[in-house]
């Protein structure tokens, strides 16, 4: 289970990184385009280029979650490892309840986007509204695997 | 239309500020706490749906203003690895290694060429504090003291040009980003030359280390390398002022010229390097921006039930002139730069204060300085100051270890915001000298 949930991760990761890459070029494009006549100046590389731009931040945001590097704002004095899991575990509470409402509201998203294409370029814009139920699916894997480590800290079994 | 809303703005205000605070304190991620604030009045008011969070996150990252935000970030990972910061830090140490606390002052002078560089605040933390925490600490300087005065000078990324809070901001509150990066130049070489000021102080009192003095030719050779790295905020702000590319398409040219620098000048990147900074670039970027989406609902449900309105009715009764509205704005942003983040604080604050900034006829682009140089400080204090959590994290100590130092460090810093808000031409003077056509 956690090499399946690894080697989902790492798809993941590329597909981030793929993403951070590729943004650079429409950007370019359209600078070259307007200042030389090699290429046309294409209409859709602005949309191109913002859409990349959103699945950027979508992947992102399911990596964090895994990762816990998400930023968050810490009142706590240093705790042991077990009050610490506890905490974990209440604030993961909250982020799953975001990730149920992701997954729910955002199949209807999916759905409200299935007849509509995108301004510029008419990519169907099902491709761009997936991410946020893709990303409620996503985090309540991640979470899934987080409630499991920490429960095992509280139960007091050996430290994962 | 008043009629039709269930709850009344007080305890709209009430449900979304108690769920945001008491989510934080359980250690919610602040992105999560703000979109999870938002539900239960969107739940409870019978005209909305949990559909207008998907509307507000889709609209806020369907923006082409905000791709600056990881095209800054990968120029500064760029610089990093391509050899570029090496470099500065040669002709830093040739220009004040000489003086007390070299290693510090070399520390902040870094952070001033990077400035020009990257816009990015926290690439700059976190890139300076790989560099610079454990040197120091090794010379015999407070482990404190270098944390906070690598945070502190961090937060002059985003003041010098090229800067991602003034491109937000422009997108925001369309003001012209040629003139806030002009105006930003003098606020950030006053803020950066206040913190030379304080390290000398330490250095004194505490007998830091001092180099000796660089050879006037070490200094000319090192100079001489630096010069491609030096000329990008030229690029940068020289082609938004002659309206050659954009503000989004400069981030982009930025990036293309650091490539170039890094593979075919500087020839020391490799595509394992280049993996890394592209990685590095989206985990953060994506962390940060993801947040954005968040907060955007997050100002648009206080706009739906006008809180903003409500809490500024009486402030605009209090009479005051464009100082006493200045001092005013620089609190608020102080105050909410230490719950969140800049950019988010930009989409919720800056919009709310603008029409007051507007009412007493302050300058859009002394406003705009006001506005950054205030948040940028928020990015060192606590509970939420992302550059002072990434020099921590990098050291390995909670943020409450460096808290005193970095205190005493925004005092002189402080000092400097209260004379740009009094001399509203310590900003305008450069915008008006070189490029008076944007100040209208």
């Amino acid at each position: 289970m956690k090499k399946l949930i690894d080697s989902y991760f790492r798809l993941l990761t590329y597909l981030m990184v793929a993403a951070v890459a590729l943004l650079i070029f429409p950007v370019t494009l359209q600078i070259i385009s307007r200042y030389t006549a090699l290429i046309p100046s294409y209409i859709w590389t602005e949309e191109l280029s913002r859409f990349l731009f959103i699945w950027m931040v979508m992947l992102g945001s399911m990596i964090g979650v895994r990762e816990g590097s998400h930023f968050e704002v810490d009142v706590w004095p240093t705790l042991k490892p077990r009050p610490t899991a506890l905490l974990r575990i209440v604030s993961n509470v909250f982020v799953l309840i975001f990730a149920v409402v992701f997954l729910w509201w955002g199949m209807q998203f999916v759905r409200f986007g299935w007849n509509q294409d995108s301004e510029l370029a008419e990519l169907p814009m099902v491709y761009i509204f997936a991410a946020w139920p893709l990303a409620g699916a996503t985090w309540m894997l991640f979470l899934g695997e987080s409630f499991v480590a920490n429960f095992r800290i509280l139960l007091g079994g050996e430290p994962t | 239309m008043m009629t039709s809303i269930a709850l009344t703005p007080g305890m709209a205000a009430l449900v979304l500020f108690g769920m945001f605070f008491t989510m934080l304190i359980v250690r919610v991620p602040v992105a999560f706490a703000l979109g999870l604030a938002c539900l239960p009045v969107l739940m409870f008011e019978p005209r909305l749906s949990p559909m207008a969070l998907f509307n507000e996150t889709f609209k806020a990252y369907n923006s082409f203003i905000l791709l600056a935000v990881p095209l800054f970030l990968l120029t500064a990972n760029l610089m990093s690895v391509g050899g570029i910061t090496d470099r500065l830090v040669r002709l830093s140490r040739a220009m004040v290694g000489n003086f007390p606390g070299a290693l510090a002052q070399i520390n902040v002078l870094l952070s001033v060429f990077f400035a020009g560089i990257s816009g990015s605040s926290t690439a700059d933390a976190a890139s300076q504090s790989k560099i610079f925490i454990e040197a120091q600490v090794k010379e015999g300087y407070g482990l404190s003291f270098s944390i906070a005065i690598t945070a502190v000078s961090a937060v002059l990324a985003v003041i010098i040009p090229p800067s991602i809070l003034m491109i937000v901001w422009g997108g925001v509150i369309s003001t012209s980003i040629g003139a806030m990066y002009l105006a930003g130049i003098i606020p950030g070489l006053l803020i950066a030359a206040a913190q030379m000021v304080t390290v000398h102080v330490y250095a004194k009192i505490y007998n830091y280390p001092v180099y000796p003095r660089a050879t006037l030719k070490e200094f000319f050779y090192s100079a001489w390398i630096s010069v491609p790295a030096l000329f990008t905020p030229f690029i940068i702000v020289g082609g938004i002022l002659l309206g050659w590319f954009t503000a989004t398409e400069s981030a982009a040219v930025a990036v293309l010229y650091a490539a170039v620098l890094s593979i075919f000048f500087y020839r020391e990147m490799g595509l394992k390097q280049l993996y890394g900074a592209l990685a590095e670039t989206g985990r953060l970027s994506a962390i940060a921006l993801f947040c954005v989406g968040t907060a955007s609902a997050f100002g648009w449900m206080l706009a739906y039930y006008q809180i903003p309105k409500a809490l500024l009715a009486n402030v605009t009764t209090w009479g005051m002139g464009i100082t006493g509205v200045g001092f005013f704005i620089a609190f608020v942003f102080l105050v909410v730069g230490c719950f969140l983040d800049a950019i988010p604080a930009i989409i919720i604050v800056g919009t709310i204060l603008q029409p007051l900034a507007e009412s007493v006829h302050m300058h859009p682009i002394h406003f705009a300085i006001i506005g950054i140089v205030s948040l940028a400080f928020g990015l060192v204090t606590p509970p939420y100051g992302l550059c002072l959590m990434i020099s921590c994290a990098v050291a390995k100590v909670p943020l409450k270890f460096a808290l005193k130092d970095t205190m005493i460090m925004l005092i002189p810093m402080l000092l400097m915001l209260a004379a740009i808000i009094i001399f509203p031409d310590i900003p305008l003077i450069l915008p008006r000298l070189l490029a008076p056509e944007l100040l209208k």
